[in-house]
């Protein structure tokens, strides 16, 4: 939360760098961000699942997942695809230029009591972003966790996310990493098929393992089919909501799945709290 | 501190002397009634049913600068800390209201605007002499003498008005206003009291809660909501007149080199409220805002805040342009239960 | 007049038809004089179907108001009739919803409803206050009844009538497919007398009267949503990107929402006044609605909605049309 003493104004930040992750009218651009003020950076605190509003004046703010984990440095990361009238503004912006950011929002992962099992992210096209924060925390604490396995589809190679940051993921045996894209594709040296279809070949055990997916309604209903079928229980499995956001902190009223507040209650769910709601997967 | 009677042909120098400090009260503003602030040629209406908006527009308005700034500049300005006011002739449920929202607007995080509206404001309550045909306060926790949320109960008698003070602050307004009240007689007050007992018996209309807010989620896929969504148009008249609706949009407002980020009233009956920049609608259609609308006040608020978000003033039933009736919704799910 | 026991067998008898989805009609509010729109799905909701001097609802708006969702795969669009009752005043939006396409014309069947008029609540309910009964009413010869809790009273019409069947010229409807009716002789005439008044002031005057109107806004909607004429998909006020109109609630933003519905509804007016009938906070909309119909009738001799086979106003070009306006 923003230690201003209002916390409707977000802090001055600037753009350390920024990069095209994919390509076509729906890109999705990665900026690194910096808040300008050395006592706001101090007092920042995210944890991987938290999210942020990300904006410009005159134009607008949205809530963006924070795509990097504490554990990559001082800094913080977005990756957001061009959709509206907010992010087609935010893709105009380039290193050097400033950036709102009020945050960080919602709870977190609960990566701490994670630890000792086996971690499987189950991700499609832009649904990364928020898995990638857990990826990179796991990696760096990887002697606290039984093994991490990354599941990763889009429709295109080019709709993929993070690419150039897979390699490092068969260093160790206790990294495993699937990437699959839906149609073949010339030069394509992964798998091809749809990632539900995926997650059944990988056959993960549920034997003390957590199971986190994110990525379109329409996987994501799939994936959590699969994953019943592998045995997987309600509490082994959890999934981050969005909804539309305005104030980020539970008074706009707007995001609310059921009596729960995704920008406070979430966006970090267990299936075992979701399926009683049936708002949830709407 | 004593019980005042304001006699009634003192009530332009009891106006004069609240007007010292900035003062609400029901005023015409177009053709509606609603709070506004007295100036020298205000006409306050306090004969009135209620106010067609309620008083939740002073302490959460309709359109407010969260901050504005200079487009090209990344300095922000806060609008500067309101002025002590009066709020004069608020009715008891739409005060009941304002403890309600308090609830909602400290919840965690405290929101600095509304705060400092609640705060700096003094609220006379102006006792419900004669409810409206769709009032049923009695029903969801209020009295058309609640004093909750008031800081001075004021009861119209037939030549004077009795006050009552309730907190510190509604004493420091009744000692300002000294010079032209006096103490109340025994028979004022019993004649106030007469008057509360015979407004609560006017009341007619009345909802069973009991087990509403913690099954009324069950009925998830009744009939009842598709039935009450088939007339529904869709606009914001039950929201924006509600006493207990809070929910906004942020938008920035530029005007020139100007520009503001400013949040304003929405309505989960308006589509766009949840629709994603994708085209995908969580709630695609009347019937399920329809649905969110009665759980959120019956349900889901009561689960976090303990309270029923509906004080029961009617406006809803009142203004709906197609006589959709929360009172017969209630009871209508009150009978599937 | 309209025979209320036939109209119900005749909506029994298109409720119970196989491609008919379901019949929107009115029936009792409530309380007080209040009526409210009926969805009849099955012959037995029929029962509760009325035909008063309360049916003020133009349920024209709900052919166009529908929200429809994607069919999902493997199931076929609900392609049934919707079956509506209508006044004389209604028939004209469902005629001009057809000129313009918004439906096709095997889509709906039409109940005509031949109208004495309807009751102005705020009028009644300020004849009659703190009526929280549910109270019934018929049209008499020139006169409204009321069934009180104390008695029938028969009211001289003039007292109670929307303004708009004071000067209502087509109280039959123009379409029907079906109807259990003679027809009622037109009885209203129309000289704008509320129109003029407004234009008898200067602009200052205009200006300041419309202020004041639409300083008390609070932009609900009602008055569109309740539209049968606003329709579009895309509303401009709903637009984010560009923005035409924004959120803020100001004197500006109000009145370039108020002026840009006018303009938009310019020759598509219809005259139901339902815009009037639910604002909450009584602007009276109507004048400006009824100011561009008086342009349209007078500078291009058009009425909407009279005619199917008539073209919108926008798209009927004739060369001696007033070319007077443009600079």
């Amino acid at each position: 939360m923003c230690n201003n003493a209002n916390p409707y104004v977000p802090y001055v930040a600037t753009i350390e760098d920024a990069w095209f992750e994919t390509e076509g009218d729906r890109c999705v651009k990665t900026f690194k961000v910096t808040l300008d003020d050395a006592a706001a950076r101090e007092s920042w605190s995210h944890q991987p699942g938290q999210c942020a509003m990300v904006g410009i004046l005159g134009v607008g703010e949205s809530m963006f997942c924070i795509s990097c984990s504490p554990t990559e440095g001082d800094f913080l990361r977005f990756s957001i695809m061009r959709a509206g009238k907010n992010t087609q503004a935010l893709h105009e912006l380039e290193a050097g230029d400033k950036i709102m950011v009020r945050g960080p929002y919602g709870n977190t992962f609960p990566l701490d009591e994670w630890k000792g099992k086996q971690i499987i992210t189950i991700g499609g096209g832009i649904g990364q972003a928020p898995l990638r924060p857990i990826v990179e925390y796991v990696k760096a604490n990887l002697d606290q966790y039984a093994g991490l396995t990354m599941i990763y589809g889009a429709r295109t190679s080019g709709d993929l996310c993070f690419k150039g940051e897979f390699e490092d993921m068969s260093k160790s045996d206790d990294l495993n990493c699937h990437l699959t894209i839906d149609l073949e594709e010339e030069g394509w040296g992964y798998n091809v098929g749809f990632v539900p279809t995926m997650l059944m070949d990988v056959n993960p055990s549920p034997e003390n393992a957590i199971a986190i997916t994110c990525g379109p309604p329409i996987m994501i209903r799939f994936v959590l089919e699969n994953l019943k079928k592998l045995g997987f229980a309600d509490e082994q499995i959890y999934t981050t909501l969005e909804n539309r956001m305005k104030c980020g902190f539970g008074k706009c009223g707007r995001c609310n799945v059921g009596n729960l507040y995704v920008c406070k209650d979430g966006p970090v769910f267990s299936y075992a709290t979701l399926k009683d709601i049936p708002e949830a997967f709407a | 501190m004593d019980i005042l009677k304001l006699s009634k042909d003192k009530f332009a120098d009891f106006l004069a002397t609240l007007s010292e400090q900035k003062l609400y009260a029901p005023q015409k503003v177009g053709e509606s009634l609603r709070f506004a602030p007295v100036t020298e040629n205000s006409k306050v209406e306090l004969d009135m049913a209620n106010t067609t908006v309620p008083p939740k527009s002073i302490f959460f308005p309709q359109t407010e600068t969260l901050y504005s700034y200079e487009m090209g500049n990344t300095e922000m300005q806060t609008p500067r800390e309101v002025d002590e006011g009066i709020v004069l002739g608020a009715r008891p449920c739409d005060a009941r209201a304002l403890v309600i929202v308090d609830n909602l607007f400290a919840w965690d995080v405290d929101d600095p605007y509304y705060q400092d509206q609640r705060a700096k404001n003094t609220v006379v309550g102006l006792a419900c002499n004669k409810p409206c045909v769709n009032c049923f306060c009695l029903s969801v926790g209020g009295d058309p003498a609640s004093t909750e949320g008031l800081d001075v109960l004021m009861t119209e008698l037939e030549d004077a008005y009795v006050l009552e003070p309730l907190t510190e602050k509604g004493q420091k307004l009744c000692q300002s206003v000294a010079a032209v009240t006096e103490q109340a007689a025994a028979e004022d007050q019993d004649g106030a009291k007469a008057l509360h007992q015979q407004a609560r018996e006017m009341i007619t209309r009345k909802i069973e809660t009991e087990g509403i807010p913690e099954k009324l989620p069950t009925l998830w896929d009744n009939s009842l909501w598709q039935e009450t969504a088939d007339s529904c148009l869709g606009c914001g008249v039950c929201t924006f007149l509600c006493p207990t609706c809070h929910c906004f949009d942020i938008q920035d407002e530029v005007e020139g080199i100007e520009g503001r980020r400013c949040r304003m009233w929405d309505s989960c009956m308006f589509k766009e409220y949840t629709l994603h920049t994708s085209g995908h609608n969580p709630r695609p259609t009347r019937r399920e805002r329809t649905r969110n609308r009665i759980n959120h006040k019956y349900s889901y608020f009561v689960q976090k805040f303990d309270v029923i978000a509906c004080v029961g003033c009617g406006r809803c039933i009142n203004s709906c342009p197609v006589n959709i009736d929360i009172v017969e919704i209630l009871r209508q799910a009150k009978e599937a239960l | 007049m309209v025979d209320v026991a036939k109209l119900k067998e005749i909506a029994r008898e298109t409720v119970s038809r196989d491609d008919v989805k379901y019949l929107i009609g009115w029936r009792q509010g409530t309380f007080g004089f209040r009526a409210a729109p009926h969805f009849v799905n099955k012959p037995e909701d029929v029962d509760q179907l009325i035909f008063s001097p309360l049916c003020s609802h133009n349920l024209a708006t709900y052919l166009t108001g529908v929200e429809k969702l994607p069919v999902p795969r493997g199931q076929e669009a609900d392609s049934r009739k919707v079956a509506l009752m209508v006044k004389g005043c209604d028939s004209r939006a469902v005629v001009l919803q057809l000129v313009e396409q918004g439906y096709g014309r095997d889509s709906v069947v039409v109940i005509g409803c031949p109208c004495q008029g309807v009751v102005d609540q705020k009028k009644v309910e300020a004849k009659y206050p703190d009526m929280g009964e549910n109270i019934t009413a018929e049209w008499g010869e020139k006169t409204i009844i009321f069934n009180l809790p104390s008695g029938k009273t028969e009211v001289p019409r003039e007292e109670v009538l929307a303004g708009k069947c004071l000067t209502c010229r087509y109280p039959n409807p123009l379409l029907a497919d079906a109807g259990a009716w003679e027809e009622v002789a037109v009885w209203g005439s129309d000289d704008y007398a509320d129109v003029q008044d407004l234009e008898a002031g200067n602009p200052q005057e205009r200006r300041a009267f419309w202020e004041d109107k639409f300083a008390s806004c609070i932009r609900c909607y009602a008055c569109r949503n309740v539209c049968p004429m606003c329709y579009c998909e895309d509303c401009i006020l709903d637009r984010l990107n560009p923005q035409w109109i924004t959120r803020a609630v100001n004197p500006t933003e109000n009145t370039a929402f108020h002026l840009s519905r006018a303009f938009h509804l310019a020759g598509r007016c219809i005259e139901c006044g339902e815009c009037e009938r639910v604002c909450p906070v009584d602007i009276p909309l109507m004048k400006l609605n009824r100011k561009l119909t008086k342009e349209v009738r007078e500078n291009y001799d058009y009425e909407p909605g009279l005619d199917p086979e008539a073209k919108p106003l926008q798209a009927s070009y004739r060369p001696n049309d007033k070319e007077d306006f443009i600079l």
